[in-house]
């Protein structure tokens, strides 16, 4: 028996030196293929970019596809740039009007889809089918909202039955390569969400030739295109079609201070793409991720799994890797667009509205006795090695309307004045209402209520009345919130595009379940201050405004928030990026280039 | 001719189980199971948004046309389309259920054959120091977590940490070379676990059978020992082993194995069945319901052909 095991490993050994483990770089060697191996934790559920509502799928949808506009490469903050578009849009006076012009000559991929198998020219037409999809109850779109209520006719033509023979007054193209949007009131983000997978634009006889499955066949006409899909990876090849346009890395918005450091100066004035192979491995289990990262010839990128932080780093503040790390790779850290929150529902008598003035107060105080009980820092400690960024409110530390002024005292805890609040409440052991905190079902989030039940009773919540409901997935327990079902909502939000108005419609009233709003905030005050400023282009008084409502949060007291995740990126030092998985992410994939002996020599001179 | 009623007889008792599956197993799903609805809706929802993905998704249909649907679906092999990837199932099925048996195949066999071997071993040298160093290595393997295994083997012999000789993640099957390659982690952490079970089951099957009375006779007859263990001992073991391999077969066609696609990368038909479990993806669960339900029917059909082969005495009627 040994000696038959023998065999078999000597056997696979020999299989694997030869071919089998090096099948990606032996492909590189002899054929001179680039091949850059990406990693994200999760896989896309769909490629369709009417439903690409994650980071994960506009990881392909905008490598596959083409958008109108796209942001700057190495910019930061994010900065808009056009992308499909020729220029930036003329927008008229009243901002209502948007004309934007398209590029000529962008072809799609070749697909079976088009006569003789031949990509076409992409149009405006098709930009204005792709968003009318959106409002489409068919084709199931995900991005709708962006849109709802926005765009002059484009609501009543899917009242009428979303027939696409039907022209939308306000959404028009008025020749192959001009598209006239005309909005019924100004919407200053308009732009950035036509950088999104949501607004991608698809040829129409792909979508109507693959019917369902489209969702795992792209057709686009983006840099790469998709070769292979699986739930394990998605293997792309370069688009040899794709447009050429030089890239100019100082109007990408490159640093040589912050960004030399990445060798990106050698993709100045070549046009993208400069790989032939980009595959994302999906690698949702962290050990796995790290294995393959860490082997040398597998994924060449990773965000730096938790468990991993103490192993790889020297120091926390400021990130600095251990040399045998900082020999072997490149990486920076970076505070998430978003943050984690957990609010109050006010939809639920036990702490939110009540009609009786004098128990609606008491309620407050429950909160704000609740909120000064939170430990911030502990949580950060545990669970995201104390890298996570705290701050008051919603406003998260990425946006540039962040208040970094705006008093602490909502996120530092302080025992003696959470018992304050419940003794002036009329609150004790007895009266304290059965707190019920949901959750998916998992260690992690146990983990997190056990914390929190912790931090409570040490203000005088009895441990009994706390408890943990858990959902089995993810969907359950998005139902749960979507349909008011939960007294405390914990969740994450990721940004959609860099202004703070993502976040404050969080709690703008008229978003109540099943929209956005779980806390179900109802405040006049807030909701009259955020239509205001929802169509008002960044400014000083934006600003304010957005910060005045940023306090009308924190005084009602009706979250605990907030936290914004360090992310610590990872790469292999033959890789030339500068990789980035916020907002759109993916991106910058586009972008990425491999040493090879020829650009190490251009680097040296 | 006898057989051959005996199938058909079978078959056709078949039926009531595999509507008495497919109807609860469809009212969990239904009532129970995760909503796709909530998986499909935008950050920003309405309740008219709500209403138009579950027309879309056919869930304000009532139950029983519902059911219906799934049985003609079932009669007919076509299950539609997932829900998630937009993917025909039977495509989706059929591309993925070849990975995971040629991933599982290996251990299954490898397990099964190694364990019985073992069993064998053991109990011959019952209550001796082989014995007990075998019966301890299988109690090892059954008290570590899979998941243990998997990362354990996976760091000792794929990644930089320790021997490096496989890789990591990643499925190829275009040459043998590279079939090996790939399968050799994941058959051998499958086969440390399974020996485990598998030995004590089979041990426990064999040390039972050496104690019959045929067995003393045999031995009092003077039979050599290896005569004795194959024909008088392990013929006689036949039915609760083909009862344990071939009740185990549904489950590796159907589930592979998730843990071991998920962290060695491999696009078998785990991964999809637990996704689609976990995301409430019908089309993809219907499928893949049904086809458990007749594989488990399949499989009682052929166990007991099979017994019959391994022992005369029994009857197909």
């Amino acid at each position: 028996m040994r000696s038959i095991l023998v065999v078999i490993m000597a056997v696979a050994i020999g299989a694997c030196g030869g071919e089998g483990q090096q099948a990606t770089q032996a492909a590189a060697s002899t054929t001179g293929l680039k091949v850059y191996r990406h990693a994200m934790d999760q896989a896309p559920s769909t490629l369709d970019p009417v439903q690409a509502s994650n980071v994960y799928a506009n990881h392909v949808v905008v490598n596959a596809y083409d958008t109108l506009f796209s942001y700057k490469y190495l910019a930061r903050p994010y900065a808009l740039k056009p992308n499909l578009a020729v220029e930036m849009p003329e927008i008229s006076d009243d901002e209502l009007t948007y004309t934007i012009r398209i590029k000529q000559g962008v072809r799609f991929i070749d697909d079976p889809a088009f006569p003789d198998g031949k990509g076409r020219e992409l149009i405006a037409e098709d930009f204005i089918y792709s968003i009318k999809r959106q409002f489409d109850p068919s084709q199931l779109p995900v991005g709708t909202w962006f849109w709802i209520e926005r765009i002059v006719g484009l609501d009543a033509w899917k009242e009428a039955g979303s027939d696409y023979s039907i022209e939308v007054e306000g959404f028009r193209a008025l020749d192959d390569y001009t598209i006239r949007i005309q909005l019924k009131r100004p919407y200053p983000q308009l732009l950035d969400t036509l950088t999104t997978g949501y607004s991608a634009i698809v040829p129409r006889e792909a979508v109507e030739y693959y019917g369902k499955e489209f969702a795992s066949h792209p057709v686009g006409s983006g840099p790469f295109k998709v070769i292979e899909y699986d739930t394990a990876k998605i293997l792309f090849e370069r688009n040899e079609h794709y447009r050429q346009e030089p890239v100019d890395i100082w109007y990408e918005g490159y640093d040589p201070e912050t960004q030399a450091y990445t060798g990106v100066e050698v993709i100045h004035g070549r046009s993208p793409p400069f790989i032939d192979r980009l595959e994302i491995d999906f690698i949702g289990e962290d050990a796995a991720r790290w294995s393959s990262f860490t082997k040398g010839n597998e994924v060449q990128y990773t965000v730096l799994p938790n468990e991993q932080v103490d192993q790889v780093l020297a120091s926390k503040n400021p990130v600095t890797f251990k040399p045998e790390y900082a020999e072997k790779y490149h990486g920076y850290d970076v505070v998430e667009f978003g943050f984690v929150f957990n609010a109050f529902n006010m939809d639920h008598a036990e702490f939110g509205y009540r009609e009786d003035p004098v128990e609606n107060h008491r309620n407050k105080l429950l909160r704000c006795a609740l909120i000064k009980a939170w430990d911030w820092p502990a949580r950060s400690e545990s669970f995201y090695f104390g890298l996570a960024k705290i701050y008051p409110g919603i406003i998260p530390p990425a946006v540039p309307e962040f208040d970094p002024d705006m008093s602490r005292d909502s996120v530092t805890r302080d025992v003696v004045e959470a018992r304050r609040l419940l003794k002036e409440g009329g609150w004790t052991a007895e009266n304290l209402p059965v707190f019920i905190f949901g959750g998916a079902a998992g260690i992690k989030n146990r983990l997190f209520f056990e914390q929190a039940r912790s931090w409570f009773k040490e203000v005088g919540y009895p441990m009994e009345k706390m408890k943990l409901k858990q959902f089995a997935t993810f969907g359950d327990l998005s139902k749960a919130w979507r349909n008011s079902e939960l007294m405390y909502v914990s969740k994450g939000w990721g940004l959609d595009y860099p202004d703070a108005e993502n976040t404050l419609q969080l709690f703008y009233g008229p978003n109540k379940t099943p929209g956005s709003n779980d806390a179900n905030y109802l405040n006049p005050e807030y909701d009259a201050l955020y239509e205001k400023s929802s169509v008002m282009r960044s400014s000083p008084e934006r600003t304010r405004i957005y910060r005045e409502m940023n306090q009308m949060i924190v005084d009602d007291c009706v979250a605990h928030t907030g936290l914004s995740r360090t992310r610590i990126f990872m790469w292999h030092k033959d890789v030339i990026a500068l990789p980035d998985r916020q907002i759109v992410g993916g991106f910058f994939l586009k972008y990425v280039d491999l040493k090879t002996e020829d650009t190490i020599v251009e680097q040296i001179n | 001719m006898e057989t051959l009623q005996y199938i058909i007889r079978k078959l056709i008792t078949g039926i009531p189980l595999l509507l008495g599956v497919t109807f609860i197993s469809f009212m969990l799903m239904v009532y129970f199971g995760p909503d796709k609805t909530y998986e499909l809706l935008g950050k920003n929802a309405t309740q008219e948004q709500i209403d138009e993905i579950r027309h879309q998704l056919g869930y304000d249909q009532p139950f029983f046309i519902r059911y219906a649907d799934y049985l003609k679906e079932l009669v007919t092999l076509d299950f539609g389309h997932s829900d998630s990837t937009g993917e025909p199932v039977s495509g989706l099925l059929g591309r993925t259920m070849p990975i995971s048996l040629a991933l599982i195949i290996p251990g299954f066999v490898l397990g099964n054959l190694i364990a019985i071997i073992l069993a064998l071993t053991a109990a011959y040298h019952r209550g001796s120091w082989v014995d007990r160093l075998i019966m301890g290595f299988s109690v090892v393997g059954m008290s570590i977590s899979f998941l243990i295994v998997i990362i354990a083997f996976q760091i000792l012999l794929s990644s930089s940490y320790g021997l490096n000789l496989f890789p990591v993640r990643g499925w190829n099957m275009s040459t043998f070379g590279n079939y090996l390659s790939y399968v050799t982690v994941p058959t051998l952490a499958t086969v440390f676990v399974s020996l485990g079970y598998n030995t004590r089951f089979y041990r426990a099957v064999i040390v039972e059978e050496m104690t019959r009375d045929h067995v003393r006779t045999a031995r009092a007859f003077g039979v050599p020992p290896a005569r004795l263990f194959y024909k008088n001992i392990l013929k006689n073991c036949m039915i609760p082993i083909i009862t344990r391999v071939i009740f185990s077969i549904p489950l590796v066609v159907i589930s592979g194995s998730l843990l071991i696609e998920s962290y060695f990368g491999i696009p078998g038909v785990g991964k999809v069945t637990f996704d689609a479990i976990t995301t409430g993806d019908q089309p993809v669960l219907k499928a893949v319901v049904g086809m458990t339900a007749v594989l488990f029917v399949m499989a009682q059909l052929v166990t007991d052909i099979l017994y019959r082969a391994v022992d005369p005495r029994v009857t197909l009627k």
